[in-house]
């Protein structure tokens, strides 16, 4: 359990799919689950394997790095602590482990990838949000975390030194 | 497979006024738009034996509203659901009247959007926020991201990235709705809005949802009557027959945010829900005439036009700016004026504006509406009525994740 932004963060204990993320994050890893069916990884964390249904994972330490997909830069805070944030961005991460890759039911164009959604911070705080002017599609970032309690941390990203994949988006 | 293509009709509409302060309880707000519904049809209660309702925790259920009309329920049950829910309850009523549980149901959604709970969920006011964070909203929310502004917008800003999709396209899609809603004495908002007026409201969602971008929060309820083409000769209204139905269809990971894993993230469930609803109805997006889009942000259509197939993935900025939607363009879109100004049902108010279209009584400024006179002038405060519809479709909208269609005919 942690305070966080005026929030209490919570892994309950029948809450098997998320306990041990946060315990990862305070050791300073990143983790996510890895299916030991068919060896796929999981951006968002559930109970079973979406490729295989298989229900046996693990959790699987990752590099920490990736790519802007995409962003969004909140005005507007809905939860009150927010509000001296704005204006924030939130970001989707495509983590480098696994990016675009077909599965065995996927049709058609269909294909997956390893991908995180969290806030995009300052290089040097990562309890403060990143300038809006900095954040932009191909940019390349990596891991960090806030540190809340002995056992819990909340992963976040910020800039890396890396060069952009491609021209970001917007341009500026 | 046909589905159950024209055996099933829609023979009733009611709703309430359209407010931010009804002072009322959804229990009394329900009970009238059923009320209105069964006036509508020239149905007394007890022809009425079944319901279905939609709510999110926020409305009164199918029983009390039932027993405060003297309706005698054979059949009934309360599903959770926003958008999207419409259609697909629809679909269900006509299947439990199939399957003989009942023969005349009422569907409607019941709520104070704005003066209760508030899906935007803005500070100081509506739902307060929660302040333990469990489960699976670990995920999201300690990164600031609930309201459904948040929840899409990485699509949206996905969207403008790879296809140059701008505000500016977008605008036109609350442009329309506005000019639609001028001629909609009903609608919470009749002020006809430019292009700029939306530019330059204040931003909710940078990059794509602007305040004007983002649909009203308002306070009614809404109904809708359907029963069987046989039963429905006999009724008040001409019946609108139901086509096709799509219901809740999903793309292959359907949760608000695990759909982010799979690309690409810019095409709308609509994409998958198309195949049904065109299949069963036997007809083609060509073939239609009006649309009714799922319009929570002015975003949602551009992506339920693609999804849907009435132009090419990447080209719904383009179709929603060229005037197709527009009262008098080859298709226009929520000739109502939509959630966008007329007011927030999760959906329902839009196929309820179809049934208005397809008996070509849209209740418009012109004097003979009633009698399907309509001077097809679309100017400030006269007609809104599309000429000779006799094909419409309603597009819903859960997440970028699942949709749900709606397939009229006259």
């Amino acid at each position: 359990m942690a305070d966080y932004m005026n929030l209490i963060l919570e892994v309950q204990p029948t809450d098997s799919e998320h306990r041990g993320y946060y315990e990862a994050a305070r050791a300073g890893s990143l983790v996510v689950q890895r299916c030991t069916g068919c060896g796929l990884l999981r951006g968002i964390i559930g109970a079973s394997c979406p490729f295989c249904t298989s229900g046996g994972w693990e959790w699987q330490a990752v590099s920490g790095k990736g790519v802007i997909y995409s962003f969004e830069i909140v005005t507007q805070a809905i939860q009150p602590a927010f509000a001296d944030w704005v204006p924030y961005p939130v970001v989707l991460v495509e983590l480098d482990e696994q990016r675009s890759v077909t599965w065995r039911w996927g049709i058609e164009d269909e294909t997956v990838s390893l991908r995180l959604i969290t806030n995009l911070v300052q290089r040097d705080d990562s309890t403060r949000p990143e300038d809006e002017a900095n954040v932009a599609i191909g940019k390349r970032v990596e891991v960090c975390f806030v540190d809340l309690t002995d056992d819990f941390a909340l992963p976040q990203f910020r800039l890396s030194d890396e060069a952009p994949e491609h021209a970001p988006w917007p341009a500026g | 497979m046909a589905g159950l293509r024209d055996k099933y009709c829609i023979v009733g509409i009611g709703e309430t006024s359209y407010s931010r302060n009804s002072g009322r309880s959804t229990r009394d707000l329900g009970t009238e738009a059923v009320r209105n519904a069964m006036e509508d049809a020239g149905l007394h209660p007890w022809d009425v034996d079944g319901m279905l309702n939609y709510h999110v925790g926020d409305s009164t259920l199918s029983q009390t509203i039932a027993t405060d009309l003297g309706i005698r329920l054979d059949f009934y049950t309360d599903t959770f659901g926003g958008g999207s829910s419409t259609e697909t309850i629809i679909g269900i009523a006509t299947g439990v009247i199939e399957a003989g549980l009942c023969h005349t149901v009422a569907v409607y959604r019941s709520m104070n959007g704005y003066s209760g709970l508030r899906q935007g969920g803005s500070i100081g006011q509506g739902r307060p926020p929660a302040k333990v964070v469990v489960g699976p909203d670990l995920d999201t929310t300690p990164y600031g991201m609930t309201s459904p502004a948040q929840n899409f917008q990485l699509t949206f800003a996905r969207h403008m990235y790879e296809y140059g999709t701008t505000s500016e396209q977008l605008a036109h899609v609350k442009v329309a709705c506005s000019n639609h809603a001028s001629n909609n004495p009903r609608a919470y908002y009749n002020k006809r809005l430019t292009v700029d007026d939306v530019l330059d409201s204040r931003w909710i969602v940078k990059p794509a949802c602007h305040l004007l971008d983002c649909c009203i929060e308002t306070d009614n309820a809404t109904c809708i009557i359907v029963t069987s083409a046989d039963r429905a000769r006999h009724l008040r209204q001409r019946p609108i027959k139901i086509k096709s139905v799509a219901g809740r269809v999903n793309k292959p990971f359907q949760g608000m945010h695990s759909h982010y894993q799979c690309d690409p993230i810019t095409r709308q469930a609509g994409y998958y829900a198309s195949r049904v609803a065109f299949r069963n109805a036997d007809v083609e997006p060509e073939d239609v005439q009006v649309t009714g889009c799922y319009d929570a942000f002015t975003f949602t259509p551009v992506l339920l036009f693609e999804g849907y197939g009435f132009c090419d993935p990447g080209q719904g900025g383009e179709y929603v700016s060229s005037g197709a939607i527009n009262l008098g363009g080859a298709r226009p879109n929520n000739t109502s004026g939509g959630q966008l100004c007329e007011g927030y049902t999760h959906g329902m108010n839009l196929v309820i504006e179809n049934v208005r279209q397809l008996r070509h009584q849209a209740d418009d400024g012109c004097p003979g509406w009633r009698e399907g006179k309509h001077s097809y002038d679309y100017s400030e405060g006269r007609c809104r009525q599309v000429e000779d519809v006799e094909l419409a479709m309603n597009m819903g909208w859960g997440t970028p994740a699942v949709s749900s269609a709606l397939i009229l005919g006259r």
